[in-house]
C-alpha cells in the first residue's frame, strides 16, 4: 500500500509538472496576451512594452515558465512583497497573490463541493438503492422517473427558476451567498442552501439512476444469488454483499465529479453569482490572466490526482480482491 | 486660451459647441414606452445643449448644494460583474476604477453638475479651475486649505507633484498619459524615469512648486483643455508619504469622502467614512451614507433580477457600471415601479463600421457601405431604444459640437439603410472589390451584430467573409496595422468633453502604427492639419474646427460608416435616494447618493 501510494504520489508530480507546462505554453500561443489587452486606449509600441516589462512578460518563455514552477517550490519576490511557497504568482489583473486569492474562494467551492456530495450521496445513492431493492413497485417507478426528469435539468435551467420563485417572487430565502461558517454558521448554511441543493438536484438525479442499475447489476451476481440460497434474507444479503459491491462504479464516478467540483463548480458559481474557484478560473482566462490561470489549473489538477489516488485506495477496502500493486 | 484675469463672472463658457455633454439626453426615467422615450432622449438631447464651464474660486468652495430629501446613515450595496483593475489612481483610466475613484479621491479640479444639467469645471483641490497666462502654455493652481487625506496629512503642492512626477515611473502603464506626454513628450518617462522616488524632480521650466500651495505647469504649447483633463480620475492625489509604489493599489491613501476598510480583489471592496475629509472644501461630494459596499462577481442578469424584485438588501442597492441586461429591459418598462427608480442616458460611445484603408481603398465601396448599413437591426441587438440610438455622424450627444441634424448619409430617414442608393452606388464597383472580410466578436453581441452587418451587406451585392474573433482580444486585433480583414465594428468615447479626445485618437495621422486606436489607419494631410489647428485653438474656435474635420472625414474619407450611440439604462432599489444620471460618467451619480430610511 505505501509503496503504491508513493509511487503515484511521484507520478501525481510529474504529471501537475506536465499539466503546469501544457497550460503556460498552450496559453503563451494564444494570439494576445494580457498586456495587450491591458494596454487599451492609445497602446503605442512602447507603452505595450512598458507593460510587458512591469509584468515581466519580456523575459525569455523558458525563463517566466521557470520561474513560476521554481516559485511553486522555493517562492517568490515581487515588487508588491514576498510571495511564500506555494507561490502561484501574481495576478497580472488584480496584482494580488494567486495562492492567496485561491484560498480566499476555496472555502465556498469546498462548501458547495461536501455539500453538495453529501445531498446526492445520501439522497441519490439511497433512492436508487431502495429503487433497486423495490424493483418494479411504485417507489422503483417514482425513482427512476423523478431521475429520468432532473438529471435532464441544467443548472443554469434549474437555478433561475428556483430563484425565481424563492427569492425574486416570494421573498421565502434570501439572494445566495458566502458566508464564512466560522462567521455566521446559520448565515453559512442559509445563504449556500439554494446553490447546493440546485446543484445536488442535478447530480442526484445522476446517482439514483447509477445506483439502481449498479445494485441490480450485483443482485444478479453469482455470490449474491448463492448467499440467498443459503437461506440468508434478502435484506441482508443486500446490506451484507450486494450494497457494497455496488459502490465501485459509484466510487469511480463520484471521485471525477468531487475533484472537478473541487475545482471549479463554474456553472453553479456564475449561476449564482458565487465566488468560487470556477469564477476564477473564468476571470483568468477572460482576462488572459497568466498566473492566475496557472495556479488554477493547477490547483484543480492536484485535486484530480490526490482524489484519484484515494479512490483507487478506497477501491481496494471496498472490494479485497483487488490489490493495489 | 482664455486666462483667469479674463474671467469676471462665476462661471465663464469655454465650449461655445452646439452640442453638449450636460445635455446629453440624460434623464431619471419615470417610466413609458421605449419609443417615446427614445425620441425624448433626443429632443433632450438638442434642447440641453449647453457649453462646458469653467468655475472660479467661488463656485469651487464647498459644502455641495444639498440634495433635496437627503438623510445620513446607512450602508448602500453595489453591484458589478468584473472586479477592478487598479485602485492606484495613476493607474485608473476606466469607469468602473473611475467611479469608486469619485468616492475615494480628489484631484486638482473636478466636473460638477447642476440640477439643469449644466456642467462645469471647478477646483476640487484647488480654489478654482485654473489660471492660464502665456497663452496657455503656462497654468497655474492654488491649493485649498483644509484639505487631507485619510491620515490627516495636509495636502501640499509637493504631494500634487508627486503624484504628477510617480506617474512617470514603469510600475505606472494602465493611466492616462496626457498629462505626461504634454509637459515632457510621447517618450516622458526618459524625462525622470526614477518617477520622482529617487530624489530628482521635473525641472521649474516644466512643473514648478514654489510654495506650499501653489502649482505650475509649463507646456510647449497651448493647452486649454488641461482643467479638464486633470479633472481625470488617473491624475488624483497620491500623498507621498504614504505612497508605497506598487502596494499603493492595495491600499492607496483617500482624500475623499469616504476610504476603504476592507480589499478583497475581485470580490468585495468596503468603503467607509473617511472622517478627515472636510466638506467645506469640496463643491461636488457628499457624505451621506455610512458606507459602501461593492459586491464583485454578481452577473448584470442577477443585478437586474434583484433589483427588479427590490427584496431585503436589494432595497439598498445599485449598480456600479453594468446596466440592466438587454433581455430584461422590458421587465423594467413594463413594471411602472421598476422603472421609476432607473436612470438613462447616453453613453458617450460612438460604435461605427471601420474600414480598413489599407485594404479597402475605393471610396464608392465605402460610401455604399455606408449607405446599406442597418441601424435600426443593430440596434435591436442592443436592447432596442433603451441600448442604442442611430448615429448619422462620428460625434456622440455626449460631446460638444453634436450636431443631431448632420445625417450626410440619411441615416436618420432610413435607419434600416438605403438599398437603393447603395446598389446604384455599387453599379461601377468591380466584383473583385464587392469582397469583403468582416470581422466580429465571438460573443453574444458579437454574433448579433454579424447577422446584422452580413444581412444588409448582401442585399445590396457584397459578397461578405465573415471572420470570428476571439472577443477579449478582438480590440487588440482590429488594432494591428496588418490586420487580415476589410470592415471592422469598433467604438469610441471622449475622455472628457473635447472632440479633441476623440478626433485625435482614431483619425489622426500619427496614431497610425500597431496598436493604436485609430482602426481605419486614416492619414489624411487635411485632418491633420485641422487637428493640430483645433487643439491649441480657444474652445469656441476649436469647435468650428473639429466640425470641418467631422464634415471633411465624413464626407470625403469615410474611414468609417456611424451606426449607433450607446445608451445606459441602470436601476436602483427604492430605498435609495438621489439617483440620476451623471452626465460626465455617463452613469448613476454616485456622488450624491443616500438612503430614504
Amino acid at each position: 500500500m505505501l509503496q503504491f501510494i508513493i509511487r503515484r504520489t511521484v507520478g501525481a508530480f510529474v504529471t501537475l509538472f506536465l499539466i503546469g507546462a501544457a497550460t503556460f505554453f498552450l496559453f503563451v500561443a494564444a494570439p494576445s496576451d494580457y498586456a495587450s489587452l491591458a494596454c487599451g486606449k492609445d497602446c503605442s509600441p512602447q507603452r505595450l512594452a512598458d507593460i510587458r516589462e512591469a509584468l515581466g512578460l519580456n523575459l525569455p518563455l523558458a525563463q517566466q515558465f521557470w520561474d513560476f514552477m521554481s516559485g511553486i517550490v522555493t517562492g517568490r519576490d515581487y515588487p508588491t512583497g514576498h510571495c511564500s511557497a506555494p507561490c502561484l504568482g501574481v495576478s497580472f489583473y488584480s496584482g494580488d497573490m494567486v495562492w492567496s486569492t485561491i484560498m480566499d474562494r476555496f472555502p465556498l467551492t469546498l462548501t458547495l463541493t461536501a455539500g453538495g456530495a453529501i445531498v446526492f450521496l445520501v439522497v441519490g445513492v439511497g433512492a436508487g438503492m431502495i429503487a433497486a431493492y423495490r424493483r418494479g413497485t411504485l417507489v422503483d417507478k417514482v425513482a427512476t422517473g423523478a431521475s429520468m426528469v432532473l438529471s435532464s435539468f441544467q443548472i443554469y435551467f434549474l437555478g433561475p427558476v428556483v430563484l425565481t420563485i424563492l427569492v425574486y417572487g416570494t421573498g421565502l430565502m434570501e439572494d445566495p451567498k458566502y458566508v464564512p461558517v466560522t462567521e455566521d454558521p446559520v448565515g453559512w448554511f442559509v445563504g449556500m442552501s439554494i446553490p447546493v441543493c440546485v446543484m445536488a438536484t442535478i447530480f442526484t438525479a445522476q446517482y439514483t439512476r447509477m445506483a439502481r442499475s449498479s445494485m441490480i447489476e450485483q443482485l444478479a451476481e453469482d455470490h449474491v444469488r448463492t448467499a440467498r440460497a443459503k437461506g440468508m434474507s434478502r435484506k441482508y444479503v443486500f446490506l451484507r454483499y450486494a450494497w457494497r459491491g455496488s459502490l465501485i462504479p459509484i466510487v469511480t464516478v463520484l471521485g471525477i465529479d468531487v475533484s472537478s467540483m473541487l475545482g471549479g463548480a463554474v456553472v453553479t458559481e456564475l449561476t449564482f453569482s458565487l465566488q468560487g474557484i470556477g469564477r476564477l478560473a473564468v476571470d483568468g482566462a477572460v482576462n488572459k490572466d497568466l498566473p492566475l490561470t496557472m495556479g488554477v489549473m493547477l490547483f484543480g489538477a492536484f485535486f484530480i490526482l490526490l482524489i484519484n489516488i484515494l479512490t483507487d485506495v478506497t477501491y481496494a477496502w471496498i472490494d479485497p480482491r483487488i490489490r493495489l500493486s | 486660451m482664455m486666462s483667469h484675469r479674463a474671467r469676471g463672472a462665476r462661471a465663464v463658457v469655454i465650449a461655445i459647441a452646439a452640442g453638449s455633454l450636460a445635455l446629453t439626453g440624460c434623464s431619471k426615467n419615470e417610466g413609458g414606452k421605449s419609443g417615446k422615450d427614445s425620441k425624448k432622449d433626443q429632443k433632450e438631447a438638442a434642447v440641453q445643449s449647453k457649453a462646458v464651464t469653467y468655475v472660479d474660486a467661488a463656485g469651487s468652495t464647498g459644502p455641495a448644494k444639498e440634495v433635496p430629501g437627503a438623510k445620513p446613515g446607512g450602508t448602500i450595496t453595489v453591484y458589478q460583474e468584473a472586479g477592478l483593475s487598479h485602485l492606484d489612481p495613476g493607474q485608473i483610466y476606466v469607469s468602473d476604477a473611475g467611479q469608486v475613484a469619485n468616492l475615494l479621491f480628489r484631484r486638482l479640479t473636478q466636473f460638477q453638475e447642476d440640477d439643469k444639467g449644466n456642467v462645469s469645471v471647478a477646483g476640487d483641490l484647488a480654489t478654482d479651475s485654473g489660471k492660464s497666462s502665456d497663452g496657455g502654455k503656462t497654468w497655474t493652481f492654488t491649493l485649498k486649505d483644509g484639505v487631507k487625506d485619510e491620515n490627516g496629512n495636509a495636502i501640499t503642492s509637493s504631494d500634487v507633484r508627486h503624484s504628477v512626477e510617480r506617474l512617470y515611473a514603469k510600475f505606472i502603464f494602465d493611466g492616462p498619459t496626457y498629462l505626461q506626454s504634454w509637459l515632457s513628450g510621447s517618450d516622458y518617462r526618459k524625462a525622470l524615469p526614477g518617477g520622482g522616488f529617487d530624489g530628482k524632480h521635473l525641472p521649474a521650466s516644466v512643473l514648478d512648486t514654489p510654495d506650499d500651495k501653489t502649482v505650475v505647469f509649463h507646456f510647449d504649447q497651448p493647452r486649454p483643455d488641461l482643467p479638464q483633463t486633470l479633472a481625470m480620475a488617473g491624475y488624483a492625489v497620491v500623498p507621498a508619504k504614504g505612497d508605497t509604489k506598487e502596494k499603493y493599489e492595495k491600499k492607496p491613501v483617500a482624500t475623499g469622502p469616504y476610504k476603504i476598510a476592507q480589499n478583497k480583489a475581485g470580490k468585495l471592496l468596503k468603503l467607509v467614512k473617511n472622517t478627515n475629509w472636510d466638506p467645506k472644501t469640496d463643491s461636488v461630494r457628499h457624505q451621506y451614507v455610512d458606507g459602501f459596499t461593492i459586491q464583485f462577481g454578481v452577473t448584470e442578469s442577477t443585478q437586474t433580477k434583484r433589483l427588479i424584485a427590490d427584496k431585503g438588501e436589494n432595497k439598498n442597492a445599485i449598480q456600479l457600471t453594468n446596466g440592466v441586461e438587454a433581455t430584461q429591459i422590458q421587465d423594467v418598462i413594463n413594471n411602472p415601479e421598476a422603472s421609476k427608480r432607473t436612470v438613462k442616458g447616453y453613453q458617450p460611445y460612438v460604435m461605427q463600421l471601420t474600414f480598413n484603408l489599407d485594404r479597402v481603398k475605393d471610396l464608392k465601396v465605402r460610401q455604399a457601405v455606408t449607405y446599406a448599413v442597418n441601424s435600426k437591426s443593430l440596434i435591436a441587438g442592443e436592447g432596442g431604444a433603451y441600448g442604442g440610438d442611430v448615429a448619422p455622424n462620428y460625434f456622440a450627444p455626449t460631446l460638444p459640437g453634436y450636431e443631431p441634424a448632420y445625417d450626410p448619409y440619411g441615416r436618420l430617414k432610413t435607419p434600416q439603410g438605403n438599398i437603393a442608393k447603395a446598389k446604384e452606388i455599387l453599379k461601377s464597383v468591380p466584383a473583385a472589390e464587392k469582397k469583403l472580410v468582416f470581422a466580429y466578436a465571438n460573443s453574444e453581441a458579437g454574433q448579433k451584430r454579424k447577422v446584422a452587418i452580413e444581412d444588409a451587406l448582401t442585399k445590396v451585392g457584397f459578397d461578405i467573409v465573415a471572420k470570428e474573433v476571439d472577443a477579449a482580444s478582438y480590440y487588440e486585433q482590429i488594432g494591428k496595422l496588418k490586420n487580415p480583414y476589410d470592415i471592422y465594428i469598433s467604438g469610441w468615447g471622449q475622455d472628457w468633453p473635447s472632440p479633441g479626445t476623440v478626433v485625435t485618437p482614431i483619425y489622426d495621422g500619427s496614431q497610425v502604427f500597431d496598436g493604436s486606436s485609430n482602426y481605419s489607419h486614416v492619414k489624411d494631410p487635411k485632418v491633420d492639419a485641422l487637428t493640430k489647428k483645433a487643439l491649441t485653438q480657444e474652445p469656441a474656435e476649436a469647435a468650428k474646427t473639429w466640425k470641418e474635420a467631422q464634415h471633411y472625414l465624413l464626407e470625403n474619407v469615410i474611414p468609417a460608416a456611424p451606426l449607433w450611440y450607446t445608451k445606459q439604462f441602470q436601476i436602483s432599489g427604492s430605498n435609495v435616494g438621489g439617483a440620476r444620471y451623471g452626465s460626465v460618467s455617463s452613469l448613476i451619480d454616485i456622488n450624491r447618493l443616500f438612503l430614504k430610511s
